[in-house]
């Protein structure tokens, strides 16, 4: 096949031909009018030319059907192509600013040809940025992003959503494209020192071409490269910083205030509903403390007298925080790169090396990227480059979200101190073994009576898992991305590019054989590996042309995509002490593996035409077909069309002083998503594994709804760009309307039918929004430069179809004209002052079922009615905010970046305020305002060591969620020119960095980056990290 | 030119639409089947009937709702036998865990119907297939229906009160066929009809033989049925499906010495197998929790006043003064060595003993009181050689079986609450227990069962969202 399309293109070469000579005239003039003297007039491609006379007047005789290039210092240049012998004047305009050049989808695009929504992070932005990884550098820089980092474990992947949230159940990210290639890595694993640009595409028309990858919007990242004909130079960076949490985690019971409460829990069911009496609840809670803990920190029978007060104090005094938390970590960072190039050959070559550890001890994440880039010019037509990175990583990642037992933020929030850390006998003292070696306690001990089993987390000790066991994650990512390309003529030309990705993504797992749930077996081993391989081959026609006042570009693009994965497991148990290879294991426990297969092939269009300067009109197709889904369904077809209007080139406008840059634009596109859904989502299918002993068993998978298709996102974009004052004030403000079409949902179903959803085209939902961006240059004198810069975005979700009226999942309800995330759930009305019972509000409904649209208070919590809270889990405006600075050698730059008007539910805190439900559960300090007696007028229900309700789901745990984040901060010293020559350097600089060093948050004791759904999880926090580094150029 | 340009084009499309078939064709889903396949064989159709019993043990979210063996042991802590400590199951200890949210509540429901799910996609599969024939269509039909049924009446028996307490009462809605949209209520009546109907079809074309104990084999169908007919009252029929269930599986006392962990042992007519590639590791029940000496969670404890009913003789005394008789009065004071844990434990759901005690049961209840004496000592001498008749007759001699079943069965299907409910007695608790009367349950109390599943009221349009007021 490839052959046949190079014959293609070497027929189109030869159609061109030999023909006859033509007679052009005509006059060369400004804007004005007024004729430039001295302008060229070249044939392209040839030494045919002439100048302009003084009058403007020219004449030149070329070969029918060549190109003309006429050009004026100062001036833009202009190209027509002739066919016959004829009269042409011709008007050039001044190129009063150096247009900046953008990457675009397929291409490059100077800014005012643009008609959608393309944001871009420069690299001159790049290298005066903060951020130290991409994440940061789009996070608070851009519009319209919404950037969450869920937990505080360096080197994982964040959740980006562009534009709001499209898609619930496919996948809602952005594609990513690193230089013209899908990109199907961990975004950690590109060094962010090796981007030379980011491009944010937002609009249809902008991300038509990536059709059905292309709704949830494009990031598409170019890395550095060589110049041509310049020295090379060498630079290298190095920085070593110290992090701690950036948030401090909730407030936490210490001993003594534990064991009272706990007393007074148990004493308040015996009082309150097991009806005794007072005197015969407390001495029974004081009988009964030590059996239902379990342990004994205080030496004595009964630590809390019958009234309620502590007669001993503890012989430990666990503070898991302490044990668990890395206070310390260190980040450090070190780069190297070598650029420069000949007359023909650029090159471009960078290493980077990052070790980062995270809050909970032993968790870290090391990296180290390298990137190859090579680009020479052939032949004066052929053009061909080659990029190759390596990245290789490794994670540490102890269990630090989530339910396991084993997850060590878990544990700090529900072991109260009470539980030691090490093993104690009966009476309290610490047990040794080999009489030295003190022994973790993993509350599993049975044969002891006291201090032997915890009522919680028995058989774990996370601080033992975090030591003991280990969870790690070694990724490799090779990637070869080669280019050919060839300029037939300036006008057109073919670029045929190969991309290659080849990952491996290796998770190993050891649960130590002498402690926790693997010890019965002797120990564990689990190892899983996942290879997957892309290949995408992309072929494009670009054509270029400009007759006077037209400029057309066309690009025909044909695209085929496949990716691999190949996954494998194994898991073994019995291995010998220090042994943790599966080879060491005498019994395996299983195995398992899969291959998948996707691909996509696609044809794409687009045509770019531009009036004048002034109109621009643009419009694009796509056709994929995905192995995705069934054949009938499988072609999809998708298109944008657009337009921008550069009033600043118009003559009402020009004379006006104030105005440098207006443009005004719109696109309407229709893309499709078919990401995230699995392999084959349309199949209805039985699965294999459910063994029943040595009979093979399989089961029917999830009901399959045989008519699932496309679904599909209808994007409008209205925008204005802007500069004025001597381009002193610059930005842009957008409006866009996302409707996402027979959006994919897991629909919930009755749980009777024995399915629990099924993945169905649900709805629609619209995400609307207004994007703010604005940049001002406040100060450029010698000395001194000051910039700041401000974007923001105001949001909205909102359900515009369903197929049917309503339904609930968790605490969320859908129904047309709400948002998908408006929290819903019952409403918290206090606690009755008579008996510190918890109460919500309830519906009074008549016997026909009609509510009357009273509300009455009610303690039992299933009678409670679910209402809309009005609170969103999504911002209603998330930016940032810059400072960019120079005086003399210093420089300054500061990116913060805000959430405002989400709210979370915050889970971990409703458990702390749990009110001793159960044994051996930590508390919060709030708790001590909890009703004590009738009468008492408090928020917090009385204790009750029994099952309750009182910390069940509702408006009690709801928080707003708001914060500003000081992202990172630089503060560098750059070393006079002149001193450092003597030490042959070429620049020389020292700088301070810090990062999320500063946090304000609405609500206190969580990290403010939370889950989309709003839910917390026992999530670790992020790091801030102060840093001091040196960037060395040779 | 531009003619060239949209030559070309036409071309590249020509090359495309030439290729796509074979490029995106080639791509095939791995290491799953469809259902032609499955139905095509008794072998493959087989697999599926595999499948089915695995996914009665699998893991679902927690350690407490773990497959069937947690239904029953939810049930085994609701009673005065068992003192529970402090951990998993606790509030089904305090029976005190039955509001729409709680975990015991929707997984109690989802669970079984997660299983008739799958049984009616398998019935739908054997009925419409091209390819098996109906003499093998027949024996097939027999198991699933019987796995339905069986399934069906733990809905019923979780539910809503007792069949004899008021059969016109609402019970969870009946599914003949795989569906996606939800069914209204049914009621015990239209419920305990359907799953007789599929029991009848059980008990004549379900094969003798199976593969292993894990199967439904004829036997089974016939213990289900007993157990249905037990709980509906209908005595005849108890009697007779019990002693058809009961052939062919010896009485065999030596397994209380031996962990009741292997289903090969002649008594267990049903039972769900582990092995150490396919266990369930520390959740199963009740091995993993009364194990005191195992590396389970160990922490089950007995009544004092139950251990003090077996005589020193009696094979079934496992129980062990772990303080050395010092102090009776402690919760933790009992232990007992009946069940045996480990990461390949069998666990029993029916036994040949249960199904003598049915007969028994029903026996002295139809007027046959001679022949349930006997069936009853039988059962007592062979398990304690120095059993003498108790020459009890009437009301005595059915309290006698009934405290003979707790005996025999304690620990593995909940037997107290199973008597209490369908016999609408009370359970009181006594002797050393941790929570004591704060746990009672009254006769027909609501606590017998639980309320309707939140999420199921949410999903389902034919639940009215007030099914759970007074309920």
């Amino acid at each position: 096949m490839r052959v046949k399309f190079y014959n293609i293109v070497i027929t189109l070469l030869l159609l061109q031909g030999i023909t006859a000579q033509v007679l052009v005239k005509g006059v060369i003039s400004d804007e004005m009018g007024i004729p430039l003297p001295g302008a060229s007039i070249v044939e392209q491609g040839t030494v045919n030319g002439v100048s302009s006379d003084f009058d403007g007047n020219y004449y030149i005789e070329v070969p029918q059907g060549s190109t003309l290039e006429f050009s004026f210092v100062g001036y833009g240049n202009q190209t027509f192509l002739v066919n016959e012998s004829t009269g042409l004047d011709v008007t050039l305009f001044p190129d009063n600013e150096l247009e900046e050049v953008v990457v675009v989808a397929f291409g490059k695009q100077t800014k005012e040809t643009i008609v959608g929504s393309v944001a871009v992070i420069s690299s001159e932005s790049l290298n005066n940025q903060s951020a130290t990884t991409i994440t940061q550098a789009i996070q608070g820089s851009i519009p319209g992003i919404n950037i969450i980092n869920p937990g505080g474990i360096p080197g994982t992947n964040p959740t980006i959503r562009i534009r709001g949230i499209g898609s619930i159940n496919a996948e809602a990210s952005p594609l990513i494209i690193v230089d013209g290639a899908p990109f199907n890595g961990n975004l950690n694993s590109i060094a962010q020192e090796q981007v030379a640009s980011i491009s944010v595409l937002k609009d249809a028309s902008s991300t038509s071409l990536y059709g059905s990858r292309g709704a949830n919007g494009v990031i598409i990242i170019s890395t550095k490269s060589g110049t041509k004909s310049t020295e090379t130079s060498i630079s290298l960076s190095s920085s070593y910083g110290n992090s701690s949490m950036a948030t401090s985690m909730h407030k936490l019971l210490d001993i003594n205030s534990y064991t009272r409460y706990f007393w007074e829990g148990y004493r308040n069911r015996e009082l309150y509903e097991n009806n005794n009496s007072p005197e015969v609840a407390a001495s029974l809670a004081s009988d009964n403390l030590v059996s239902s803990l379990g342990y004994n920190p205080f030496g004595v029978d009964q630590p809390v007298n019958n009234q309620g007060r502590l007669v001993a104090s503890p012989e430990w005094n666990t503070d898991w925080k302490k044990v668990i938390i890395n206070e310390n970590a260190y980040k450090k960072q070190h780069g190297l790169s070598v650029a420069g190039g000949g007359e023909k050959t650029s090159f471009y070559f960078g290493s980077n090396y990052l070790k980062e550890e995270g809050q909970v001890k032993t968790t870290y994440f090391e990296r180290i990227a390298t990137r190859l880039k090579v680009d020479t010019q052939v032949k004066n037509f052929i053009k061909t480059g080659l990029n190759i990175s390596y990245t290789s990583s490794k994670q540490n990642a102890p269990n630090q979200s989530g339910l396991a037992y084993s997850n060590a933020i878990q544990w700090i929030y529900s072991l109260p101190n009470y539980y030691p850390l090490y093993r104690r006998n009966n009476n309290g003292e610490l047990v040794s073994q080999n009489g030295q070696d003190l022994i973790l306690d993993y509350g599993g001990n049975k044969i002891q009576t006291i201090n032997g089993v915890r009522p919680a987390f028995s058989g774990e000790n996370a601080y033992g898992a975090i030591i003991n066991n280990e969870i790690l994650n070694h990724n490799n990512y090779i990637s070869l991305n080669g280019y050919l390309k060839f300029e037939f003529l300036k006008k057109l030309s073919f670029n045929s590019q190969f991309a290659y990705e080849n990952a491996t993504a290796d998770n190993f797992r050891f649960d130590n054989n002498q402690f926790g749930a693997a010890a019965t077996v002797d120990g564990r081993v689990s190892q899983s590996r996942n290879f997957f391989k892309t290949l995408n081959a992309i072929q494009t026609l670009n054509y270029k042309n400009t007759i006077g006042i037209h400029t057309v570009k066309a690009d025909a693009i044909f695209e085929s995509y496949e990716f691999e994965e190949n996954f494998f497991n194994a898991r073994g148990t019995g291995f010998l002490p220090n042994i943790k290879v599966l080879n060491g294991s005498t019994s395996p426990e299983s195995v398992g593996g899969s291959i998948n297969k996707e691909r996509l092939l696609s044809v794409v269009g687009r045509i770019n035409y531009n009036y004048n300067r002034k109109y621009v009109f643009e419009a694009s197709f796509r056709r994929d077909g995905s192995s995705k889904f069934s054949r009938d369904t499988r072609w999809g077809t998708f298109f944008s069309a657009g337009g921008s209007w550069v009033l600043s080139n118009e003559n009402f406008i020009k004379n006006i002083d104030w105005i440098n840059r207006l443009k005004l634009k719109v696109s309407y596109g229709e893309l499709g998503n078919n990401r995230g859904i699995g392999f084959f989502p349309y199949l209805q299918v039985f699965d294999t594994g459910f063994n029943q002993l040595s009979k093979p068993g399989v089961l029917s998978l999830q009901f399959v709804d045989p008519n699932l298709s496309w679904e599909k996102t209808a994007l409008t974009n209205i925008g204005v760009e802007f500069s004025f004052f001597e381009n002193k004030i610059n930005g842009s403000i957008e409006y866009y309307n996302k409707e996402s079409i027979d959006l994919i949902y897991d629909q919930p179903l009755a749980l009777s039918t024995g399915n629990e959803s099924v993945k169905t085209n649900v709805g629609a939902v619209k995400n609307s929004g207004l994007e703010f961006s604005f940049k001002s240059n406040i100060l450029s004198q010698d000395y001194f430069e000051l910039n700041l810069g401000l974007n923001f975005s105001l949001d909205k979700n909102q359900i515009t179809e369903l197929t049917q009226d309503e339904f609930i999942d968790g605490n969320k309800k859908w129904q047309v004209g709400k948002s998908l995330f408006e929290f819903y759930m019952p409403k918290s009305a206090g606690v009755d002052f008579i008996d510190g019972y918890q109460m919500w509000y309830k519906d009074v409904v008549t016997d026909q079922g009609l509510r009357t649209g009273e509300q009455i208070k009610t303690k039992e919590y299933s009678e409670a009615t679910r209402y809309y809270t009005g609170k969103s889990s999504i911002p209603a405006a998330v930016g940032g905010f810059s400072i960019n600075s120079l005086y003399k050698n210093f420089d300054l730059s500061a990116l913060f970046n805000f959430s405002f008007g989400s709210y979370v539910y915050d889970s971990v805190y409703a458990n702390l305020m749990n009110g001793f439900e159960t044994a051996a559960s930590q508390g919060h300090p709030d708790l001590e305002k909890r009703w004590r007696k009738p009468g008492d007028i408090t928020d917090i229900p009385l204790f009750m060591n029994g099952q309750n309700d009182f910390n069940s789901e509702s408006t009690r745990f709801l928080f707003k969620n708001d914060y500003i984040r000081l992202r990172g901060l630089n503060i560098g010293y750059n070393f006079n020119q002149d001193w450092i020559y003597k030490l042959n350097l070429k620049k020389l600089r020292i700088f301070f960095q810090g990062d999320n060093i500063f946090t304000y948050q609405s609500h206190k004791g969580i990290d403010p980056e939370q889950a989309l759904s709003g839910q917390t999880d026992n999530r670790s926090h992020q790091m801030k990290t102060y840093a001091l580094g040196v960037n060395i150029q040779l | 030119m531009k003619k060239s340009f949209i030559k070309f084009s036409f071309y590249v499309a020509m090359i495309l639409f030439s290729c796509e078939k074979d490029y995106l064709e080639e791509p095939k889903p791995s290491g799953t089947v469809n259902s032609d396949v499955i139905f095509q064989s008794k072998e493959s159709a087989e697999a599926m009937i595999s499948g089915i019993l695995r996914l009665s043990r699998i893991s679902y979210e927690k350690v407490d709702s773990g497959g069937l063996y947690s239904i029953f042991f939810a049930r085994v802590v609701k009673g005065n036998d068992l003192i529970l400590g402090n951990g998993w199951y606790l509030f089904d200890y305090e029976n005190d865990n039955r509001e729409p949210t709680y975990r015991r509540t929707t997984f109690t429901w989802e669970f079984p119907f997660t299983i008739i799910n799958q049984i009616n996609i398998f019935i739908d599969g054997v009925n419409t297939s091209k390819y098996l024939l109906d003499s093998e269509k027949q024996p097939l039909l027999g198991q699933a229906y019987a796995l339905r049924a069986f399934y069906y009446f733990q809905l019923a028996m979780e539910f809503q009160n007792t069949f004899s307490f008021d059969p016109s009462l609402p019970a969870p809605p009946i599914y003949r066929e795989p569906a996606n949209e939800g069914k209204a209520m049914s009621s015990l009546t239209e419920l305990y009809n359907f799953i007789l109907e599929d029991l009848n079809y059980a008990v004549q074309f379900t094969p003798e033989t199976r593969f292993n104990k894990s199967y439904v084999n004829r036997s089974v169908a016939f213990a289900i049925s007993a157990k249905v007919h037990q709980v509906m009252g209908n005595w005849q029929e108890a009697a007779s499906m019990a002693n058809s269930a009961k052939q062919q599986y010896e009485l065999n006392a030596t397994q209380y010495r031996q962990g009741f962990d292997d289903m090969t042992d002649s008594e267990w007519i049903w039972a769900m197998p582990q092995q150490i590639d396919q266990s369930n590791y520390f959740d199963i029940a009740p091995h993993s929790f009364t194990d005191i000496n195992g590396d389970g969670y160990g922490l089950a404890y007995w009544n004092r006043d139950f251990v003090d009913l077996f005589s020193d003789t009696d094979v079934r005394n496992t129980f062990n003064n772990q303080f050395e008789g010092e102090d009776e009065t402690l919760y933790n004071t009992w232990t007992s060595s009946k069940f045996k844990f480990d990461f390949a434990s069998d666990i029993p759901i029916i036994r040949s003993v249960e199904m003598q005690l049915i007969e028994a049961e029903a026996k002295a209840r139809i007027g046959e009181e001679t022949e349930a004496a006997n069936l009853l000592f039988e059962l007592q001498k062979n398990r304690d050689i120095n059993a003498t008749p108790s020459g009890n007759i009437g009301e005595s001699l059915i309290e006698e079986i009934l405290i003979e079943r707790r005996k025999e069965l304690y620990g593995e299907i909940g037997v107290e609450w199973y008597d209490a409910k369908r016999l609408r007695l009370g359970i009181s608790r006594t002797g050393n227990h941790r929570i004591k009367s704060a746990a009672d349950l009254q006769p027909d109390d609501k606590k017998f069962y639980l309320k309707i599943p939140q999420k199921e009221i949410d999903a389902n349009d034919n639940i009215d969202m007030g099914i759970n007021s007074n309920r």
